[in-house]
């Protein structure tokens, strides 16, 4: 069973641009982290803490704050002290910029969005 | 009138004796639902394709794409412009937004001299009150923040929820109203069993400004300012009466 897994996992990867695969694998590998790469790709001009940011999205604070972290270490979200809060923004980097836009617009195709759902709950196992 | 910054608005830039005077903080008052954020929209927008001045839209409440959607129902490609680098909506929330204009090289700073924004929305300023119940302290938080926009060269169009859908409300000329260049006051009347808007120049600093209260509308092309409201009184009240009533009331019938 474990084999069938495998193949349909590799069926399912195969056609993918190895970039945004690379990208889903490594830096959006959880169903929030792709809800916080959509809020800050639709508003690429948000600096906001994390309990807004969690107000923003509609999930509570706790459930995100890794999150967060965890999308500044892989260079998706940068990370800011105004003054005495901690704030979020989307990266400046052009070139990661453009991955994030070429994700969101993938995710317009409903065959990469399963393809995508897919690869995150199988990661999540 | 050349040192006037004008909201492009037929009626407006009237009442405010030619428009706002440049790098001063504005107050839009008003219930939910007269116009508020029309108006500030309309205020950048024709900035931007009027008068080549670029604009900020900086919110606490709406996302970007609301905004985005709102402006395309007049026609304003606000995204198109944010595209050719003439518009940046930002969404924030006060204490950031605050706290980035305190700093040297903030994000707000940035993006002024990104694409030397002229114009600032802030909507909206109720969501200060958040920050703080002490109405002292909030007064210097507002203080400080309208300060900030100026020190930026920003002539900014501030709005505020009335509490009161009919009638003057509580808020009137009071602290924050107090640290505004101008104040203009929209309200929701009542008049013949049909609810109608009207407008109020309440204030405007070192300037003349009309004193009558004007009908206004929303309609397909945005804000449009209309005639004053002829031959009532009490329209503040939000049920104002003939004015020929009210002689009666105060002389004949005594």
């Amino acid at each position: 069973m474990a084999n069938a897994g495998s193949d349909l996992a590799a069926r399912l990867m195969g056609d993918m641009d190895p970039e945004l695969l690379e990208f889903l694998k490594s830096k959006v590998n959880s169903f929030i982290k792709w809800d916080l790469v959509r809020f800050f790709h639709d508003n690429p001009h948000s600096t906001d803490t994390a309990d807004n940011v969690a107000r923003y999205v509609g999930r509570d604070v706790s459930a995100i704050e890794a999150e967060l972290g965890e999308l500044v270490g892989t260079g998706v979200l940068e990370r800011h002290r105004v003054g005495e809060l901690t704030v979020y923004s989307l990266a400046t980097d052009a070139a990661m910029r453009k991955l994030i836009d070429q994700f969101i617009l993938a995710c317009d195709d409903r065959q990469f969005r399963v393809k995508a759902i897919y690869h995150i709950i199988r990661g999540m196992r | 009138m050349s040192d006037r910054i004008k909201t492009g608005i037929a009626g407006l830039d009237e009442m405010l004796g030619g428009g706002f005077l440049p790098e001063t903080a504005n107050l839009v008052e008003g219930a939910p639902g007269t116009g508020k954020s029309t108006l500030g929209m309309q205020f950048i927008y024709n900035g931007i394709q009027r008068f080549d001045e670029p604009g900020i839209i900086l919110t606490f409440e709406e996302f970007p794409q609301q905004y985005y959607r709102d402006a395309q129902t007049f026609g304003w490609p606000f995204q198109e412009l944010e595209q050719a680098d003439k518009l940046r909506v930002i969404m924030t929330s006060p204490e950031v937004g605050q706290a980035d204009l305190e700093r040297v090289g903030g994000r707000v700073e940035s993006l002024v001299r990104e694409i030397g924004a002229k114009r600032i929305l802030v909507d909206s300023l109720s969501h200060f009150e958040r920050l703080t119940q002490d109405p002292i302290q909030l007064r210097g938080v507002i203080y400080s923040f309208v300060n900030a926009l100026k020190r930026e060269g920003l002539t900014s169009l501030l709005t505020r929820e009335s509490p009161a859908l009919i009638g003057e409300g509580d808020s009137v000329d009071d602290d924050v109203a107090f640290v505004m260049d101008s104040y203009l006051m929209m309200r929701y009347v009542e008049i013949d069993s049909a609810v109608r808007k009207a407008l109020l120049v309440l204030k405007l600093r070192s300037s003349d400004h009309a004193k009558d209260i004007r009908q206004f509308e929303i309609t397909a092309n945005g804000f449009e300012v209309r005639s004053k409201f002829e031959g009532r009184e009490g329209i503040l009240s939000g049920s104002p009466h003939r004015m020929a009533d009210s002689f009666v009331e105060a002389f004949v019938r005594r």
